[in-house]
């Protein structure tokens, strides 16, 4: 009897704290992983043919962008590795603007050209790499994170990573947001592919848009000048000389783990927001070059050095070998005097 | 009257009715010419012949749509007779019925392709392993889908080397041995000390035992056979006879019918053979080369050896090369309809950019830098037992492979 009187107890009190709270609805979080622009990954991404099971695969890639005097990349390359575990066939289609493509040392496959994409095909005992050696055509250059302008004295470094994303504003209950974002700091930490969340909504959401930009992490040196600095928007670096800088998207950790006691829910969800779009931004930016595995792991740097362009092949210039009118007239008329003359002598022999 | 009037609207109803869909006489054919040994060897001409119709006719089903107008596949076929001035003969012939496609069986590809080529013609190659035939650079019309030498021979080092092995590399004097010479040679260059006696047989000689008794003595532990099947099975049968029981390696001719109708009243001899292979199934398992052995069979009937198993039961042989002729015509369709075009110049280059599910369910594919359709990685071992094989379990990839029913 006891036990019911407690059970009763029990139900009335999360009967009556269930009234006490708001009504709160149902709200899916933007994806941490849906691309926010059709590139990167270049070339619609990697594909792999399904034949019953997938392969884990972590790629790893070096873009190499060379750069004029004036500091707009004009040759393009990219080294990518692909680490495949897990035995069996495999057959992967590596989306990119591509012009040439060869395996590089330490690869244990050569790699297939194809007009938009590169392909891998084989056999693997267990663990395999493949490496392939890109030329990409300049086209892919719309898409690298950072531009760099060369003017006298200063070179000037611009993330161009930003985009516009659909979002929505709303009050929203605080602990699920805040359970949502150790989630996602849990999963980062750990290298794992981040996964969609939700908010419960306590007001009608508004629809609005968020400016999302990767974080650049560049390091490397301008001239004489050291750079080692994390570039969100527009860095200028006083200084000439050649620029020698690698860059590769930041660590979110600033962004997932700033404090948030004390902020509402409304302002918590925008956070969240951000959170997930600027992590599905820099996931774009990790795999410049698709990785064949959706949820492996993906990282990639960007190599900007100032180099010479090749000189362009001089054009012949070939005189045109028509005559004009008066040569033409002159020759016609010489050689009906010479015909005349060869017939009056003819005439009197 | 009425019923004048009834059985006139009958009719026009029927031709309406009619008119819904193209019929297949109204489609333009497109040949495809089958170049094969069909009187010197008429089971692997037939086979590679049957393979190219079973596809032209699922292709046929639907038909081609190119440009708002629809073409069939026809198949011709035109006889090598394992003569390479044949060969080119024949070649010339398909370029002047302007075919879009030639599935050769290999035999003088080195003179016919230039032909084939001028028309820009694609060509190819479903048996012949020589690494000199496929070369996307200088010959851009040729593909082929059947394992190289070069891969098998590789695989094979692969294979044999880390068991410790001495090889007794044997191998005819006929094309195909010379062609595995050559591929061993490259193959075991780096590891020569594997390598027990290099001999060259001729390949007319019926009776092997001075060859085989070098081998032992030169205490080989393996014998690596390349050669015609008729090699093959005389070498089985001198060192068996002589109560040699050393293992023996071959190339994919080594499970050729022939050697074990040689070896039928021996079928021990048999046991233990191992061949390198071009894979007949993928990771999904046997369905899909079984679904395509089952279409072979109901359109041509069971290809048998002339063997039976110790239980009795007569062994049969899968259509090996006839899948891989299936799946070039396949990749011509899937070109023609990329190319939007039936120039054969086009069609060439569309072959560089498709990708069709084989019969084995395995993706088959060719590109640029690559044509061929088989890679050294699906290369696989399998031994015989009671006249029937099965993939080998001592090597990564043959341990994944199911075994493939031979018997009915």
């Amino acid at each position: 009897m006891k036990r019911i009187g407690l059970a009763l107890l029990v139900g009335l009190t999360a009967a009556a704290s269930a009234q006490a709270a708001p009504r709160a609805d149902y709200a899916t979080l933007p994806s941490p992983l849906a691309p926010l622009s059709p590139a990167p990954p270049l070339g619609g991404g990697a594909s792999a043919s399904s034949e019953g099971f997938r392969h884990r695969i972590a790629a790893t890639t070096r873009v190499d962008v060379s750069l004029d005097p004036t500091g707009a990349p004009f040759a393009l390359a990219a080294t990518q590795q692909l680490d495949v575990g897990v035995l069996g066939d495999y057959f992967f289609t590596i989306g990119a603007p591509v012009l040439d493509v060869e395996a590089a040392p330490g690869s244990a496959s050569t790699p297939g050209l194809r007009a938009s994409s590169i392909l891998w095909t084989g056999f693997n005992p267990g663990h395999r790499t493949l490496i392939a050696r890109i030329t990409l055509n300049t086209t892919a250059a719309a898409s690298l994170p950072l531009r760099i302008e060369v003017a006298p004295g200063r070179v000037t470094l611009v993330n161009t990573t930003a985009v516009v994303a659909g979002s929505y504003t709303a009050d929203a209950l605080v602990p699920p947001l805040l359970s949502y974002l150790a989630q996602l700091r849990r999963q980062i930490a750990r290298g794992q592919s981040p996964t969609s969340g939700a908010a419960y909504v306590t007001s009608k959401p508004t629809a609005t848009r968020l400016r999302v930009v990767a974080p650049l992490h560049v390091t490397g040196t301008v001239g004489g000048h050291h750079v080692d600095a994390i570039v969100e928007g527009r860095l200028v670096v006083r200084g000439r000389g050649p620029v020698r800088l690698t860059v590769t998207p930041a660590s979110l950790d600033r962004l997932l783990s700033a404090p948030t006691a004390g902020r509402t829910g409304r302002q918590l969800l925008e956070r969240v927001e951000r959170a997930a779009l600027t992590l599905a931004r820099v996931r774009q930016y990790e795999t410049f070059l698709g990785n064949p595995d959706p949820t492996g792991p993906s990282r990639t740097a960007y190599v900007y050095r100032s180099a010479t362009p090749p000189a362009p092949i001089p054009t012949a210039i070939v005189a045109p070998k028509e005559r004009d009118w008066a040569t033409t007239i002159a020759v016609a008329a010489g050689l009906l005097l010479a015909a005349a003359g060869a017939l009056f002598a003819w005439s009197k022999s | 009257m009425r019923r004048l009037i009834l059985v006139a609207v009958g009719l026009l109803l029927l031709l309406t009715g009619c008119g819904g869909t193209s019929a297949p006489s109204a489609r333009t054919a497109l040949t495809i010419v089958v170049n094969a040994p069909f009187s010197r060897s008429p089971y692997l001409g037939r086979t590679i012949e049957n393979g190219a119709r079973l596809a032209a006719g699922e292709v046929n089903a639907n038909g081609i749509r190119i440009n708002g107008r629809t073409y069939d596949l026809r198949v011709t076929t035109m006889d090598t007779a394992l003569s390479p001035a044949r060969a080119v003969a024949n070649m010339r012939r398909a370029v002047g019925q302007h075919a879009v496609a030639v599935v050769d069986e290999g035999t003088g590809i080195d003179a016919a392709w230039r032909i084939a080529n001028g028309d820009g013609m694609p060509v190819g190659v479903v048996f012949e392993g020589g690494r000199q035939i496929i070369d996307p650079v200088t010959r851009p019309d040729v593909f082929r889908i059947a394992p190289s030498d070069h891969g098998i021979a590789f695989r094979l080092a692969e294979y044999l080397v880390p068991k410790g092995l001495k090889l007794a590399l044997l191998h005819d004097d006929s094309d195909y041995g010379a062609a595995g010479e050559r591929a061993l040679t490259s193959a075991f260059s780096q590891n020569r000390s594997a390598v027990a006696i290099d001999e060259t047989l001729p390949a007319d000689a019926l009776d092997f035992g001075p060859q085989v008794l070098r081998a032992r003595r030169a205490h080989a532990t393996g014998l690596l056979v390349w050669g015609r099947p008729a090699t093959i099975a005389a070498v089985l049968t001198a060192a068996r006879s002589a109560g040699w029981n050393v293992p023996v390696f071959t190339p994919p001719a080594g499970s050729d019918p022939f050697v074990r109708q040689q070896l039928a009243d021996h079928p021990r001899w048999v046991d233990g053979l191992t061949f390198a292979g071009g894979r007949l199934t993928a990771e999904i398992g046997t369905a899909p080369f079984l679904t395509f052995q089952q279409k072979y069979e109901s359109a041509f009937g069971v290809d048998r050896v002339g063997v039976t198993t110790s239980a009795g039961h007569p062994v049969i042989v899968p259509p090996e090369s006839a899948m891989y002729a299936y799946d070039f015509v396949n990749l011509i369709a899937a070109a023609l309809l990329r190319a939007a075009s039936t120039g054969p110049a086009k069609v060439t280059t569309a072959l560089n950019e498709v990708t069709t599910e084989g019969a084995n369910g395995d993706q088959r594919a060719f590109n640029r830098h690559n044509h061929e359709g088989v890679v050294d990685d699906d290369i696989y071992f399998a031994r015989f037992h009671d006249m029937i094989y099965a993939p080998v379990k001592d090597d990564p990839l043959s341990a994944t492979l199911p075994t493939l029913p031979q018997t009915r």
